[in-house]
């Protein structure tokens, strides 16, 4: 089973600035104090596709206790570790077409996957998203000059935890792995209702994380209102009490 | 300024991010996309190849690729139906 949560919003700020603080957004606990817990931010991969303009960049994010507390409780220590802390890698890829106004992103744990897999997918657009039963002229090809002052989301959050599946246990035979994997402890109706406890409790911390991640973007976004980019990293970089690069 | 996971490359990765970020607000947003990001290809190379030592050491490199190879289909799914 798959349990998805969706939900629009809107930023009063213009499509541009709002792709530059998604970049930014884990640049500085003190630039968004909702980042203090992502612990890494790497870029793995970027290019501007020649055809189209679009830019695709992809990056891994470490980020403290992805997995709430009440699914670390349900699961015995030989899978989690033991320990109160845990930490996740995310995968984070995104692209942006600036000409036709709208950026993808998604976003999902490449560890304890065999738990539970959380992809959270975004639409920002500089149109708001389609209503059902509302006619939408299609966006035209070119922008005018002036780019719209909102900028509309569209988030996707999907969990699933396929903890003890079929799928899990062939996975772990045919690796090299411990033969006792993920999964092993835990089959049938039994891991049916786990998984589902574990997909709605995920579920249920969602309204809690995105609150926090757009306030995260607010703060970021009016820095760069006030200051712009370049003023915004010179100041975090005196702080920090480093020279600035020169780029 | 946000870490690298390998506090090795934290340097190099400062100066890609410093270099990225002027890139993305002062020719890409301004210039409608016509525009690569060619100027800072020397520094992502540095930062790479001192990264990829890392991810290969704690087996990310392999979970990374999964993935990618996941969102290559997704997104052709996608880009279709828009």
């Amino acid at each position: 089973m798959v349990l998805t949560h969706t939900t629009n919003h809107s930023y009063s700020h213009p499509f541009p600035t709002v792709t530059l603080a998604f970049f930014l957004r884990y640049y500085s606990p003190q630039l968004n104090p909702f980042s203090a817990h992502v612990l890494s931010t790497d870029t793995i991969a970027s290019h501007v596709d020649p055809d189209t303009g679009r830019l695709h960049t992809t990056r891994l994010h470490l980020k403290r206790s992805r997995m709430p507390a009440a699914v670390v409780k349900l699961l015995p220590t030989s899978i989690t570790g033991g320990g109160g802390d845990k930490s996740s890698f995310v995968l984070e890829e995104s692209v942006v077409d600036i000409n036709e106004g709208w950026m993808t992103t998604q976003s999902r744990n490449l560890n304890f996957t065999g738990v539970l897999s959380v992809t959270e997918q975004q639409h920002y657009s500089v149109t708001p998203p389609a209503q059902p039963g509302v006619e939408v002229s299609p966006l035209s090809p070119s922008l005018p000059r002036s780019m719209p002052t909102n900028t509309y989301v569209t988030t996707t959050f999907s969990y699933r935890s396929s903890l003890g599946s079929r799928k899990e246990k062939v996975a772990a035979e045919s690796e090299d792995a411990p033969p006792r994997r993920f999964g092993s402890w835990v089959t049938g109706w039994g891991a049916k209702r786990i998984q589902g406890s574990i997909e709605s409790i995920a579920s249920n911390k969602t309204e809690d994380q995105l609150s926090k991640s757009r306030d995260g973007m607010r703060l970021v976004l009016e820095r760069l209102r006030t200051n712009g980019v370049v003023a915004t990293l010179r100041e975090l970089r005196r702080r920090e009490g480093k020279a600035m690069f020169d780029a | 300024m946000s870490a690298s996971l390998a506090p090795e490359c934290n340097e190099v990765k400062e100066r890609y991010d410093t270099c990225f970020l002027k890139w993305y607000s002062e020719k890409y947003l301004r210039s409608n996309g016509k525009t690569d990001d060619n100027e800072c290809a020397n520094l992502f190379k540095d930062y790479q190849k001192c990264l990829k030592v890392v991810l290969k050491e704690k087996g990310i490199d392999k979970l990374i690729d999964e993935a990618r190879e996941d969102t290559k289909e997704n997104d052709a799914l996608y880009i279709k139906r828009k």
